[in-house]
């Protein structure tokens, strides 16, 4: 017998469970493997899509910023311009300041000590020509020049005009009668005496409550002087001294501008 | 003339009261047990991420060339269709490819075996087609174009059956039968060139019992489709 029905039987049976055992082992696992898989590939392709659309929004929008900047170029670099000019502008401004306050103070002290320089020299000039009139005086006349200074000064006092003792009288009132003699040498008692007599004569209203007293000053350099209340009568060589003082300093200018000139201009510029 | 055993059915290897073991169910046994083990090995440890390894690349190739077969014949989504259509052709092609190893009878060369797939295609029939279209719809198929029509109807159902099951038969025994005449004559080469035809053979075999199968059922569902379409139109 080719068929037997046994084994058809036996067979369907093996076949139907042979199904069941590759569904469940071959078919499932793989179509399931594959589905996800391609749903992978699918988000896969899905994200990359968004990520260039992404890329090129970003593209696009730097391209949209080049291009504005590339417009607002010219017009910051115009600013950039007038900024610098006005900056060099200020820092030339600022420099010019500084070398003017530099200069005035350069001339400050240069006036400081051109005065302090021409005290001292009419001071030195004062005293060396004292020194030579002293001596020449002692040598040639045997007469001190110290004595001749206090008669003429006596002398002077005497020549004072009625506007000139009015003045010098209202100070010694308001000074309480104190009167200061300056001089340059010391002034013997007896001298001193005959300097408060004299003033008596001369100042006969208040001429019993005068109080003298007598001050060396090495400044006076040779003379004498009588101060009260801040109102000064006297006689020195300063006078003298005035005019030389006058043409030093005359010659200093003259001097000094004549070498500052082109330096001066070289700084301004 | 020495008697040759062509039908494994009568190899009895072991056998209690009625229950008896033949060489067709033990080596069908066989094949179902390399089957379903070589599938368990490979889709244990399945990935869908980076690199495949070469035996799920393999499986997915079958799996997936079945799925494709099944969609250009039917037009369907291959999904109801795959366990029953791709087990069929799985397990003849198995069967087949290994009969080069020698003591080894392929189940297919036993009528027993070819008819009891066939009859599982004319119960799958049916249970498809009904899945489908449901029962009236599918039992209105045999009275078409007319009510003469229904015993040709039937009588086709059952032929293509039988030839189904005679024609996996015959070209499987006759290859085992082959090999074993040509053994007589020519015991060198020649058979073993008939072995490489018979590998080429079962192959072919397998995929026609397969696609006609899917054709069957297919035709089944697609008939009343069209017959519907044009109902309504």
């Amino acid at each position: 017998m080719i068929i037997d029905w046994y084994t058809i039987i036996f067979q369907i049976i093996n076949f139907m469970v042979l199904v069941f055992l590759l569904r469940h082992f071959l078919y499932g696992p793989i179509i399931e493997a594959m589905d996800e898989r391609e749903d992978k590939i699918v988000q896969r392709e899905e994200d990359a899509a968004l990520r260039k659309r992404e890329a090129m929004e970003e593209s696009r929008a730097y391209r949209r910023k080049a291009e504005e900047l590339q417009e607002r170029r010219d017009e910051i670099m115009e600013k950039a311009r007038v900024d610098a000019e006005e900056k060099k502008r200020e820092m030339l401004r600022e420099a010019r300041s500084d070398l003017q306050r530099t200069k005035e103070l350069w001339e400050e002290d240069f006036e400081r000590e051109r005065d302090t320089f021409v005290r001292e020299l009419r001071r030195r000039i004062g005293e060396g020509a004292c020194a030579i009139a002293r001596r020449c005086l002692s040598d040639l006349a045997d007469v001190y020049l110290e004595e001749l200074t206090w008669a003429q000064f006596l002398a002077e006092l005497g020549s004072l005009s009625e506007e000139s003792l009015g003045r010098f009288r209202d100070a010694v009132v308001s000074s309480d009668y104190a009167i200061t003699l300056r001089s340059v040498f010391g002034v013997e008692e007896t001298a001193l005496d005959e300097l408060a007599a004299k003033l008596r004569e001369l100042l006969p209203e208040v001429g019993e409550q005068i109080r003298l007293t007598a001050e060396v000053d090495p400044d006076l350099i040779c003379g004498l002087e009588l101060e009260s209340g801040g109102h000064r009568v006297g006689w020195s060589i300063d006078d003298y001294l005035d005019g030389l003082e006058e043409r030093i300093l005359r010659e200093m200018h003259e001097w000094t501008t004549g070498a500052e000139v082109p330096d001066d201009g070289g700084t301004e510029e | 003339m020495r008697k040759v055993t062509i039908n494994p059915d009568e190899i009895i290897l072991f056998q209690w009261a009625w229950f008896k073991v033949n060489a067709t169910i033990f080596f069908t046994w066989l094949v179902m047990f390399l089957l379903t083990f070589g599938s368990w090995l490979v889709t244990r440890n399945l990935t869908s991420r980076g690199t495949l390894s070469r035996w799920q690349n393999l499986l997915e190739v079958l799996v997936n060339g079945i799925n494709d077969q099944i969609r250009e014949v039917s037009r369907q989504d291959p999904g109801p269709y795959l366990a029953f259509v791709g087990t069929l052709f799985i397990f003849i092609a198995t069967s087949n490819i290994i009969a080069v190893v020698p003591g080894y009878t392929p189940p297919t060369s036993s009528l027993s075996t070819t008819a009891a797939l066939a009859i599982c295609v004319f119960i799958a029939v049916p249970v498809f087609g009904i899945a489908r279209r449901g029962l009236g719809n599918y039992l209105r198929q045999y009275v078409q174009p007319t009510y003469i029509m229904l015993p040709f109807n039937v009588i086709g159902e059952l032929s293509r059956t039988l030839a189904l099951a005679v024609r996996l038969y015959g070209n499987m025994m006759s290859g085992t039968v082959i090999v074993a005449i040509l053994l007589t004559i020519t015991p060198l080469i020649f058979p073993v060139v008939m072995q490489v035809l018979g590998l080429l053979t079962g192959l072919i075999q397998a995929y026609i019992f397969a696609i006609l199968a899917m054709v069957y059922i297919a035709s089944a569902s697609r008939a009343h489709e069209s017959l519907e379409n044009k109902g309504e139109k």
